[in-house]
């Protein structure tokens, strides 16, 4: 019996002939998806509380995902949160730039004034919502509206290392690698950031 | 700030952002399950031209292979059929005469008569009989 045992233990032991490429191309596409889909949302998110819009959100979240899979899908499977956040980071700061430029040269150009009643709305914004929201529900919505607007007057560098740190759960080695700084200048934007949004909510919360 | 205020903020702060997650609508839910089937799909292109062999450069390699194939062939023809160049040296056409074993027969054939050839040639028209 134990030579019955030993022979079975060594054929789960034996893995078998090495995968072929193909498999193994076919496993890392299939982890790839895994790890967007675990991210996107979550990615969303931080780069709404940046850019204050959803679509432009979307477009920077879209851009990252690509770029990740195009440039990086080879890359194990460890390094893509960084790389991941560090794309996302990049285009975050693109689009702000743009705006930048685009908010400077538009008030040198003449022109009507944008009236923000008349702006074009999404139709989807007048529905109600199906369940209307519980109390508690509300508080959080309202909690993290606080927090949205108190993020989003810190200076972007704190903002980054909060938001790496605190919500996606980043540690300080690939905080600093996905922000492209030292593990130093992350405590330090880290800790004003903490001091910072401490002071502005402590009251409220 | 003491540290417990602070890690207080944190626990809050992340526990938000964990509810605003859960609760981003069905319209970007869709454009991001959207975006990402586009990335995969990228993904596994670009991995299945290398698994296959087949790198992204492989057309211009064999446009060009092909074309160097083509010019080989239709100049070296060319190549076989042209004629030797001429040499400005007539060393090398002596030398040619000297060597030939033919020519040193028929001077010694007859030798009279070459002899008189060389007389015929020469500019005193007298001395030819």
């Amino acid at each position: 019996m134990p030579r019955f045992a030993t022979l079975s233990h060594a054929c789960m032991a034996w893995d078998g002939p090495a995968p072929a490429p193909e498999d193994a191309a076919l496993d890392q596409t299939r982890e790839l998806e895994k790890f967007l889909a675990e991210v996107e949302r979550r990615a969303f998110r931080i780069a709404q509380v940046a850019l204050r819009d959803a679509d432009d959100a979307l477009d920077v979240v879209q851009d990252t995902m690509l770029k990740l899979a195009r440039n990086y899908a080879a890359r194990p499977s460890a390094e893509w949160r960084p790389l991941f956040y560090r794309i996302l980071e990049n285009g975050i700061r693109d689009l702000q730039r743009r705006r930048s430029v685009r908010k400077r040269f538009m008030t040198w150009l003449p022109g009507p004034k944008e009236d923000p009643d008349n702006e074009a709305q999404d139709p989807l914004e007048n529905v109600a919502d199906a369940a209307p929201q519980a109390p508690d529900q509300l508080m959080q919505a309202q909690a993290m509206q606080q927090l949205e607007i108190s993020l989003q007057a810190l200076p972007a560098r704190q903002r980054q290392a909060f938001m790496l740190r605190t919500f996606e759960g980043l540690d300080v080695a690939a905080t600093a690698s996905a922000m492209g700084c030292s593990e130093g200048s992350v405590k330090t934007h880290y800790s004003r950031a903490v001091h910072t949004l401490r002071e502005q909510l402590g009251e409220v919360w | 700030m003491n540290e417990d205020s602070a890690t207080l903020l944190e626990e809050r702060s992340r526990a938000l952002f964990e509810d605003s997650v859960e609760r981003v609508d069905m319209r970007v839910r869709s454009r991001l399950t959207r975006a990402r089937h586009a990335a995969v799909e990228a993904a596994a292109k670009r991995k299945g031209a290398w698994v296959f062999g087949a790198p992204r450069w492989t057309p211009a390699a064999g446009v060009t292979a092909a074309a160097l194939l083509g010019a080989a062939l239709w100049f070296a023809p060319q190549m076989g059929n042209r004629p030797m160049p001429a040499t400005d040296n007539p060393a090398f056409e002596d030398l040619d005469i000297v060597a030939s074993s033919d020519e040193m027969e028929l001077l010694q054939d007859d030798p009279e008569f070459y002899d008189w050839a060389n007389r015929a040639t020469s500019p005193d028209p007298g001395s030819v009989g």
